[in-house]
């Protein structure tokens, strides 16, 4: 490998190295003085984040000078792109959301609270490589620092039996997907000769079986982050066993991260010349769209029907990669776009039905039907919180989720995949039912229980709220967002 | 020069924007975003709430009127009841997706006439709102949402505002039925919410087809015909008008609206029955068969035949039909199953018919729905076979429901006159066996509302019934509203023609000046 250019590698690296340091910072500081306040933590990990965030946005400034193409370290294994920088800032958002709001888990997690946040930084820093890798190793490097911190994440409220049992499922779960991701890149890298994703499109223009089995694979693997089926149930145990603030982060992050990954990957690397992962992500973004949204209409608990939504929005995210490139009529297809303006508010949507769930937890509220009918009278709060949080995640009117569902159905049209614009359609159309029947619950049905006053931390519910009412503010600053995503997805073209 | 020309432009030069269609929109919003802040625990706080309902209502009907006129007095110089005149709003939006959309707001004939309709519907739900105490700041938010939305679709000339105006009542319709409804009160709610988001879905999968398809790399709905290649046409034209059929109300998708309406009560009935379908008509008119006028005249005898089909059932059922709430639900389809065979008859008279017969349908079914509720009310009973010689006690109520009765009959100097007989003058020369079908069947229902005012006022006084008091202040005004309305439309269509012709042009001949 070349000698690395000094000045771009530190402009790549930055708000990875920054996240890692302020990581193992922390770890250490919780170590070393357990009595500190829990304040300190949580301001510590904002610093990193937001520090993080700048760092990948001052990059753009780099951008200039290389006609928009972006910084290349490690011979272009790491390249701080336009899409790298959205990515960036997505996932530190993502995290700081984490972050701010881990008051909800303080008394689940107790003094293991530092090592929450040190894990949120770690693992905020492997989606970061995630995000400006263009290259096999890195990729599995980033995927795998992501994976085994959220795994930890899980692993932390081990105080509770069922958290460390779902742990140990996720360390698996993920164990497997890697492996399916790095055989599947093995038989590319044997195919092509080349670990470098940009490259490899060029060279596996006429994909024969075995290649098109490393492409399967691959995207197999990809889908188990966005928590899309066949490779979903981690999601579903996750949102059922771990507290809200938790089961919101790691969902979130992974989310997050994988959409990214999908686009770097498969848009990216493999382009959607190569038909053979095309095909089965279309087959499978249709079937992670049908599969959860049915399941939902049988969902007891609110848990379980904010993780079948989480994977529902993968299978979404599925439906605008197979769009990302040039459409039917040789314009851009703009699935890349519908995909990032979608991740925001997907993203956003699930943090804010996680907070609301941690929420009634700290109020010692269930998340039964019988638990919330009546619950705008108990807890207005929440409940408002709660139904933003699952509008947004049913894609319902006038939510941003609603515009991220139209872009994406229209970018599978013009790429030329009806079927699945009408599969993914139909399942935000099922889906819709069961979150409106349960918002009918919490807002207009009586009960005889009297009101709640909250013990939620002031910051928590502040963030939440902010979240939840991002969805709706989506739609009216929609403009800016999809201009951002749209710079970004210039990055590819 | 119309009304607004006048204000849009000051002496000095300086250009205000034209505000009119975002006022009309969102005024109704407004004021449901502040009663949502306001607590509702006394008495005097529900009235207060119970007022800035009223206001957001009354500032709607405020601006649809402004509008209405302000297009009357554009008819002399050709723009009037045409989009594109001094009222449209357009501004960009969604620009940095392949496909553009922006924030652009219009109005034709058709969609005028519809936007006076509900937005007078909804100041007399709002006045009759006020005898409610429960619930009642859900009730009112939810009422000002649903008019939001429905003026919303009436004036979105974008594909993804109509989308998201289409979708919206969807939580506030299911949040009332499940709070104010009674009988099967849940499926009746979740049979909706499904009706709305599977027409959604359709309509979502037709923009998408023409934004791509049609070249124009645009979700805007103003340029107008389309042109689709091979079978994209047909799929994107069956897309509309199944979405728009399934909240139309008409046979043989008319089951859940009348469930719907069945199991509601009070003013929420109106909305559901009045309105709703409404929405749907527009739908299949000016989006269907304005955006694919010659694929939808080749189906002109399929939609006879529903015409037909629609009119004949809904008559026959509103005779057999005990529950009053059924029977006005039956009496609204035949009136839309005549709204179908304009559509089938495709003629500028039999469109321009259409626009004053959707006006009258909103007002006929709304003020029954209201009679019925104060007859309810009064006597705790919703079926006909229960009551009768109730004219004794409310003469007003029983002069009402027989002007309503007469309208949707289409007796001469009511509302429901111009619509239907342009409709059948227009329609004849087309289908002369499915016009003379549905004149019967028309005829028939007025019969049969005519009959229903019989047994439920005529006949002698029941004891039971003798403390029920006739109409009080706040139900005359509201029930003048509507009357007056009728009266005004059926006294001078002349008023309202030109501007409705020209709406009817422009659906038919599309590109045309």
């Amino acid at each position: 490998m070349p000698n690395p250019n000094g000045a771009a590698v530190f402009t790549t690296m930055l708000p990875t190295l920054l996240l890692l340091a302020l990581a193992a910072v922390t770890a250490l500081i919780g170590r070393l003085r357990p009595g500190l306040p829990a304040s300190f933590h949580r301001w510590l990990s904002s610093i990193a984040l937001v520090g993080a965030g700048i760092a990948g946005v001052i990059t753009l400034d780099g951008l200039e000078h290389t006609r928009g193409l972006g910084l290349a370290a490690y011979s272009g294994a790491v390249v701080a792109d336009r899409i790298g920088v959205f990515g960036v800032v997505l996932l530190c958002a993502t995290g700081l959301v984490a972050v701010l709001t881990s008051g909800a888990a303080a008394t689940r997690l107790g003094p293991r609270l530092p090592a929450f946040h040190a894990l949120v930084l770690s693992a905020t820093a492997g989606g970061t490589v995630v995000a400006i890798q263009w290259e096999m190793g890195m990729l599995v490097v980033g995927l795998g620092l992501l994976v085994i911190s959220l795994v930890g994440l899980v692993a932390l409220e081990k105080t509770a039996e069922a958290p460390g049992e779902v742990a140990l499922r996720a360390l698996a779960g993920g164990g497997v997907a890697l492996a399916l991701l790095l055989y599947g890149l093995a038989i590319v890298y044997g195919a092509t000769g080349s670990t470098n994703l940009a490259a490899t499109a060029g060279l596996l223009a006429h994909a024969g079986p075995l290649e098109g089995l490393g492409l399967a694979l691959t995207v197999l693997g990809l889908a188990y982050l966005v928590g899309a089926p066949p490779l979903h149930r981690w999601v579903l145990q996750v949102a059922s066993v771990s507290s809200g603030a938790v089961a919101g982060t790691v969902v979130s992050l992974a989310a997050a991260a994988g959409g990214i990954a999908l686009v770097r990957v498969l848009v990216s690397g493999f382009s959607t010349s190569l038909r053979p992962w095309v095909v089965l992500a279309a087959v499978l973004g249709a079937a992670a769209c049908l599969y959860p949204a049915l399941l939902s209409l049988a969902a007891g608990g609110l848990r379980r029907l904010i993780g079948l939504g989480a994977c529902l929005q993968g299978g979404l995210l599925l439906v605008a990669v197979i769009a990302g490139g040039i459409g039917g009529d040789y314009r851009p297809a703009g699935g890349v776009t519908a995909l990032l303006f979608g991740l925001v508010i997907f993203v956003l949507s699930v943090q804010a039905s996680f907070l609301a769930v941690a929420r009634l937890e700290i109020d010692g509220i269930g998340t039964a039907v019988a638990d919330v009918r009546g619950l705008l009278r108990r807890s207005p709060t929440t409940a408002v919180l709660l139904c933003l949080g699952l509008a947004g995640l049913a894609g319902l009117p006038p939510l941003g989720g609603f515009i991220a569902r139209i872009l994406i159905a229209e970018s599978a049209v013009a790429a030329g995949y009806a079927w699945v614009a009408a599969a993914s359609v139909v399942a935000s159309v099922i889906y819709a039912i069961p979150a409106v029947r349960w918002m009918a619950t919490i807002l207009v049905e009586d009960d005889e229980q009297p009101a709640v006053i909250s013990e939620t931390p002031r910051l928590t519910a502040l963030v939440g709220v902010a979240c939840a009412v991002f969805g709706v503010v989506a739609t009216v600053v929609a403009g800016p967002l999809l201009y951002a995503a749209n710079q970004a997805a210039t990055a590819l073209r | 020069m119309s009304l607004l020309a006048q204000t849009t432009t000051t002496t000095s030069g300086v250009s205000f924007p034209t505000l009119v269609f975002t006022a009309l929109v969102w005024s109704a919003l407004v004021f449901a975003l502040i009663v949502i802040f306001l607590p509702e625990q006394t008495r005097e706080q529900r009235a207060r709430i119970k007022s800035l309902g009223t206001s957001g209502a009354s500032a709607a009907l405020f601006f649809a009127v402004w509008a209405l006129e302000s297009q009357i007095a554009d008819v002399s110089v050709g723009t009037g009841g045409r989009p594109g005149g001094d009222l449209v709003e357009q501004h960009n939006w969604l620009t940095s997706f392949p496909i553009a959309s922006s924030y652009h707001l219009d109005a034709d004939g058709l969609g005028l006439a519809l936007v006076t309709m509900v937005t007078v519907v909804f100041f007399c739900t709002a006045l009759a709102a006020w005898r409610n105490n429960r619930h009642v700041k859900l009730l009112t938010v939810s009422l000002l949402t649903l008019e939001t939305a429905a003026l919303g679709v009436l004036v979105s000339y974008d594909w993804v505002l109509y989308l998201i105006f289409w979708a919206l009542p969807v939580v506030p319709v299911f949040l009332l039925i499940r709070a104010f409804g009674h009988g099967h009160r849940v499926r009746a709610a979740e049979r909706y919410a499904a009706l709305t988001l599977v027409s959604t879905a359709l309509l979502t999968l037709a923009a998408a087809l023409i934004a791509f398809q049609s070249g124009a790399h645009s979700f805007d709905m103003g340029s107008v015909p389309v042109t689709l290649h091979g079978t994209g046409e047909q799929v994107a034209f069956w897309l509309i008008t199944g979405a728009s059929l399934l909240v139309m109300a008409v046979v043989p998708l008319h089951g859940a609206l009348l469930d719907l309406e069945e199991d509601s009560t009070g003013v929420l009935s109106v909305v559901f029955a009045a309105v709703l379908p409404s929405l749907g008509a527009y739908g299949l008119i000016h989006v269907a068969f304005g955006f694919f006028p010659t694929v939808g005249s080749s189906y002109s005898l399929l939609f006879a035949g529903l015409a037909v089909v629609t009119v004949v059932w809904g008559g026959l059922a509103a005779l057999r039909a005990d529950d009053l709430r059924r029977l006005i639900g039956h009496v609204g389809t035949v009136m839309m199953g005549v709204v179908l065979l304009g559509v089938a008859g495709h003629t500028t008279v039999s469109v321009t018919g259409i626009m004053f017969l959707l006006i009258a349908r909103g007002l006929v079914v709304a003020t029954l729905m209201l009679l019925t509720s104060a007859i309810q009310e009064r006597t705790r009973r919703v079926r006909i076979s229960q009551l009768g010689g109730l004219a004794w006690q409310v003469p007003y109520l029983a002069a009402f429901w027989l002007a309503a009765a007469l309208t949707a009959a289409g007796v001469p100097l009511l509302a429901g006159f111009s619509g239907e007989f342009l409709i059948f003058t227009g329609s004849f020369p087309v289908h002369r066996w499915a016009t003379t079908v549905v004149l019967a069947g028309t005829l028939l229902t007025g019969g049969v509302l005519l009959w229903a005012a019989q047994r439920i006022f005529l006949g002698a006084s029941r004891d039971v019934f003798v403390r029920v008091r006739d109409v009080g202040p706040l139900e005359v005004t509201f029930f003048g509203v509507l009357l007056a309305v009728m009266v005004i439309i059926g006294v001078v269509p002349g008023h309202f023609a030109g501007l409705f012709e020209n709406g009817a042009a422009y659906i038919l001949f599309p590109g045309t000046s």
